[in-house]
């Protein structure tokens, strides 16, 4: 229902490092970002990880290669802000690689944008789940983590329909009244974003 | 050459140096001139006793001036003779035709930075964006290459403009890599000036990892003239045409008197491109990629030649 069609919906990459960057910042909202490196980039461009671990105890892990460092955060906010401050005394020449959830990773490329990188030097990778933020285009509010076809705004209380339509600017799909003509005829809620 | 054709008067000459001239120009009518933005270029039909030339010059006057433009010229030495007209023949009171400004190296409007490196004459187009850069307090750093002789002209040139941003190198070390390799994030690319400079600027860049969409550059074709002579056919006219090895091809089908389409004249915006029906072409320029240039089905007529006695274009 009101889903088909939409071509704009973004695509993801595979993980793998850019050669041509000579720093690479790889950030991940789970705790075991790819260890992987793909094609080996040039030997001294100097590899950090950035991950989410809610439990201390799984930091070790993240340490998966040697040449990389890695630091870990206690939740998306807290590497978000991090980032933004680090970001500003960037140098052109840094690749950033966003790995988890599709709200995250656009957060990351928005970021990366506000400090004037540019598609290709900023890599996006879906992992996790499916599950979507979602925009109220009545309200202008955010609904976080939402898995059905149906939610109720977190700022107006309007059942949404929660399109394909994907809005790059704003890191959210875009949710619309499902009973504006019909008050109250609101289709069954089923799962659809595990 | 397309597109509404403009004639100026030439207001004034003044000469910077004995082969530098910066030439004034207005609306013959009077009016006020049409908009550009910075890094635009005015390209003149020249026309001689014997010879035309289309040449292109920047402009340098700022883009919110709408009552004159201002071009620089360097007369140089060995070329087909358009600046030494421009430097001899044209005199103030003059009516000169040229195109609508267009613009092939335009600023980005996201950069957070722009850092400009110039060689020469290639400081021309900078002259724009510094005007512009001015009214938008954008961050910016300019790095000026020239001979010791002429420091001093391009210093009063660049006299109206923060000198703590402007550097000007003449025969001086510089240290290339420490400058391109810690630029902050967002900072764009300019380079222009003679090839082996922009060629080495760019080559550099990208080995500190800069990506190709931070990159901006503009020659001025001069490279790309000469070659050995060969006979072009176009295919729809069945016209026959013998180019000399002083002239390029577009300029020896301009000189039948066909008008292909054309604009940078300097292979790099695309516009010109021409389908190879026999023959093998001699890229020269910046716009076909390595397949394009492979498959031998594609010219940019403005720099390319024939390495083949004879090439049959789709025109």
């Amino acid at each position: 229902m009101l889903v088909s069609g939409i071509v704009s919906r973004p695509k993801y990459e595979p993980f793998a490092l850019d050669p041509s960057g000579r720093s690479h910042l790889i950030v991940a909202d789970h705790p075991a970002p790819p260890g992987d490196f793909g094609p080996t980039p040039a030997s001294n461009a100097p590899i950090e990880i950035w991950c989410v671990c809610t439990n201390p105890r799984t930091t070790a892990e993240a340490s998966q290669n040697g040449r990389a460092v890695s630091r870990s955060f206690r939740s998306t906010a807290h590497l978000l802000d991090q980032l933004d401050k680090r970001l500003a005394r960037e140098l052109v020449g840094l690749r950033i690689y966003a790995v988890g959830i599709e709200s995250f990773v656009w957060d990351v490329a928005r970021l990366a944008r506000k400090f004037g990188m540019e598609k290709g030097e900023y890599r996006l990778t879906h992992k996790g789940s499916e599950r979507r933020r979602v925009y109220c285009i009545h309200c202008r509010a955010y609904t976080e983590d939402v898995t059905t076809n149906i939610v109720s705004c977190s700022g107006c209380g309007a059942s949404l329909l929660v399109r394909d339509h994907y809005s790059r600017r704003l890191a959210a799909f875009m949710g619309v009244q499902v009973d504006a003509e019909v008050p109250g005829d609101v289709p069954a809620i089923e799962e659809a974003f595990p | 050459m397309s597109g509404p054709k403009l004639n100026l008067r030439v207001r004034s000459i003044e000469p910077l140096s004995p082969l530098l001239k910066r030439f004034e120009l207005e609306m013959a009518d009077g009016g006020e001139v049409p908009p550009f933005g910075p890094g635009a270029h005015l390209r003149f039909n020249l026309q001689g006793d014997h010879q035309r030339w289309k040449n292109a010059y920047s402009l340098v006057t700022p883009p919110t001036e709408r009552r004159r433009y201002a071009v620089i010229v360097r007369r140089v030495e060995h070329s087909r003779g358009g600046s030494a007209f421009m430097h001899e023949t044209v005199k103030p009171g003059q009516i000169l035709e040229a195109s609508v400004p267009a613009n092939l190296f335009p600023v980005s409007q996201i950069a957070r930075k722009h850092l400009l490196i110039s060689g020469g004459i290639g400081i021309t187009p900078f002259l724009s964006y510094l005007a512009a850069f001015k009214s938008k307090a954008a961050g910016y750093e300019l790095h000026h290459f020239c001979r010791a002789k002429e420091a001093e002209i391009f210093g009063h040139l660049l006299r109206d403009h923060e000198s703590s941003r402007i550097h000007i190198h003449a025969g001086t070390e510089f240290n290339l890599s420490s400058v391109l390799s810690s630029q902050p994030l967002g900072t764009h690319l300019y380079t222009c000036g003679p090839e082996g400079l922009m060629d080495l600027v760019l080559d550099t860049a990208r080995t500190h990892g800069w990506p190709a969409s931070k990159l901006h550059s503009e020659s001025f074709g001069s490279a790309h003239m000469g070659g050995a002579p060969f006979i072009a056919i176009l295919k729809r006219s069945g016209a026959e045409i013998a180019v000399r090895e002083d002239q390029t091809l577009l300029e020896a089908i301009e000189e039948a008197g066909f008008e292909p389409t054309n604009l940078c004249r300097g292979g790099a915006c695309g516009e010109c491109l021409t389908r190879v029906l026999e023959g093998e072409p001699e890229h020269r320029d910046h716009y076909l990629d390595e397949g394009e240039r492979a498959s031998n089905c594609s010219i940019m007529i403005c720099v390319s030649r024939a390495k083949t006695n004879r090439i049959v274009l789709d025109l």
